[in-house]
């Protein structure tokens, strides 16, 4: 039997801002959800597991401010991979996490391919869930951060921006942050960890490489893109180190019952709040 | 000749005279003190960036500049314009005047506040900061908002009761709606349609998204987990068939 071969799918940079994401978003979730609840007792255990009503709102302002920078810092190692004489086929092209009109004929093949017709189509690099997880936490991320920066400064926000507008503010939040915890805990969990080809995890983001075996059926088309470009070969790399291994099994884990606990409770007690 | 000759120079001087008289008539503003010197309405460039674009209200001088309007207006929230102190208060709006807003009510002293106003007694104030209706609305009689003398009203709310807790509460602060209507509500729609419309926008997004990534992904994991059954399965038969033949040959050997 031969040793599987590995090979990069993702940076140390990229696995850096997704493991600063997981713990800022995961605090974020659970301070928030300590607040919005605090009138039923999920929400007052949860208070209590950060330490009280107000030092719930300091540990998720200042998590909050972690996010931003991380966020801004992102963008910052973006752009120096966009390369501005060539724009549109860098933006466009199968390298490019940017959705194009091949994901959404990939989105249909695939759909009728659960349904049993036709065949499972060739994703490239980034198929269009992947994608969309990318581009619904880009969105989130802007709004979010900048009606928490309103919402913490209120009497600035309110110089340029009549009372009212604080209303509106607060409900986006709140709402934004509803949707962005329901995704992540929802689809994100069920394709990270529940879908057959990736139970019980899927440990590409964490130690940056999936093997060959595994590319060639879930990216056929990157794969034979980087054997045409002649590529493959320095993409190979090893496999993660065991202790790595377990640290991160168990870390991601945690990170999953957490998510589901704040998910299952977050429904239970939805009854009793408002968004308001 | 005499009175001609008196009389010429005394108009002569009386023309000076007049002529000096008018001249420093004209002059003298140039020596009184700046009529704005006294006053806090002036505006100047640094003056100006100290004011809040909301309201048109200065932040630190609590006076109005010329030709702007004394209240905030929401669109829609009104039909005046004017900001009201609560949307839902729209249903009570006849008692928006009064000096004693409950005068009249049968069996007002025994009853308490949530009796009535029960969609008002919920709100963010008063269930995490847990603060009273009283701390607010202030003792009986409990004046209409609009009553010129109540502390609620919008001309000096935000210094004489949101600046209690919200140090610097400004008259645009404090326009924050209070006992906002349910986002979703007809309420909503009515008084405070811009929340509703974000509202509507939000569910939209929330509900799209999930109706059809959640089943989507479900049905996606499905379909994995017949394919992988299936290829076992298949793999297993491989496995049965292999080994019978294998029996086969050792039975031959033997």
């Amino acid at each position: 039997m031969t040793s599987p071969v590995y090979i990069t799918r993702f940076t140390k940079g990229e696995r850096l801002f997704h493991l600063c994401l997981m713990l800022t978003f995961l605090i974020q979730s659970g301070t928030g959800f300590s607040r919005l609840f605090l009138t039923t007792s999920f929400g007052r255990t949860l208070t209590a597991l950060f330490g009280g009503y107000e030092r719930a709102l300091l540990i998720h302002q200042w998590s909050g401010v972690v996010m931003i920078i991380a966020f801004l810092l992102h963008v910052v190692t973006l752009l120096p991979k966009i390369e501005w004489k060539n724009l549109l086929p860098t933006i466009f092209g199968p390298d490019s996490i940017v959705p194009n009109f091949r994901d959404v004929q990939q989105i249909w093949r695939k759909t009728l391919w659960t349904f049993g017709i036709g065949e499972m189509p060739k994703f490239d690099r980034w198929a269009y869930w992947e994608k969309f997880d990318y581009w619904a936490v880009f969105w989130g991320m802007p709004l979010l951060g900048v009606t928490g920066l309103m919402l913490i400064f209120p009497l600035t926000t309110t110089t340029f921006l009549p009372g009212w507008a604080l209303n509106i503010i607060a409900f986006l939040h709140r709402a934004e942050a509803i949707l962005a915890i329901s995704y992540i805990f929802i689809v994100h969990f069920f394709i990270g960890h529940l879908r057959p080809a990736s139970f019980p995890m899927n440990e590409a983001m964490f130690s940056g490489v999936m093997t060959l075996e595994e590319a060639e059926e879930e990216k056929p088309a990157w794969v034979e893109r980087l054997k045409s470009e002649g590529k493959l070969e320095g993409m190979k790399t090893t496999p993660p180190a065991s202790w790595y291994r377990k640290i991160y099994y168990v870390f991601g884990c945690l990170a999953l019952s957490f998510g589901i606990y704040l998910l299952i409770n977050g429904l239970i007690f939805s009854r009793y709040v408002n968004l308001h | 000749m005499r009175e001609t000759y008196l009389g010429s120079g005394y108009d002569d001087m009386k023309k000076r005279i007049s002529v000096v008289w008018i001249l420093t008539l004209l002059a003298s503003p140039m020596f009184f003190p700046s009529s704005g010197f006294s006053q806090g309405g002036e505006e100047t460039r640094q003056r100006s960036l100290l004011r809040e674009r909301s309201t048109g209200y200065y932040q630190q001088y609590e006076v109005r500049p010329r030709n702007q309007r004394a209240l905030l207006e929401v669109p829609g929230l009104t039909p005046g314009g004017l900001i009201s102190y609560s949307p839902t208060g729209a249903v009570v709006r006849v008692r928006a005047r009064l000096k004693d807003s409950h005068m009249g009510i049968r069996f007002y002293g025994s009853s308490r506040c949530e009796e009535c106003h029960v969609a008002q007694a919920i709100n963010l104030h008063t269930v995490r900061a847990r603060i009273t209706c009283r701390q607010c609305h202030g003792d009986e009689p409990i004046p209409s908002i609009g009553h010129y003398y109540s502390p609620l009203n919008p001309i000096r709310r935000h210094a004489y009761l949101c600046a209690k807790c919200h140090e610097g509460a400004s008259i645009s602060y404090s326009s924050y709606i209070i006992h906002e209507p349910v986002a979703g509500s007809q309420l909503a729609k009515e008084n405070f349609p811009v929340l509703y419309y974000t509202s509507g926008f939000m569910v939209l997004l929330l509900g799209g998204t999930l109706a059809f990534f959640v089943p989507h992904s479900f049905m996606v994991g499905f379909r994995e987990l017949i394919e992988k059954v299936k290829s076992k399965r298949s793999e297993s038969r491989k496995g049965v068939e292999k080994g019978r033949e294998g029996g086969e040959s050792e039975e031959e050997e033997v």
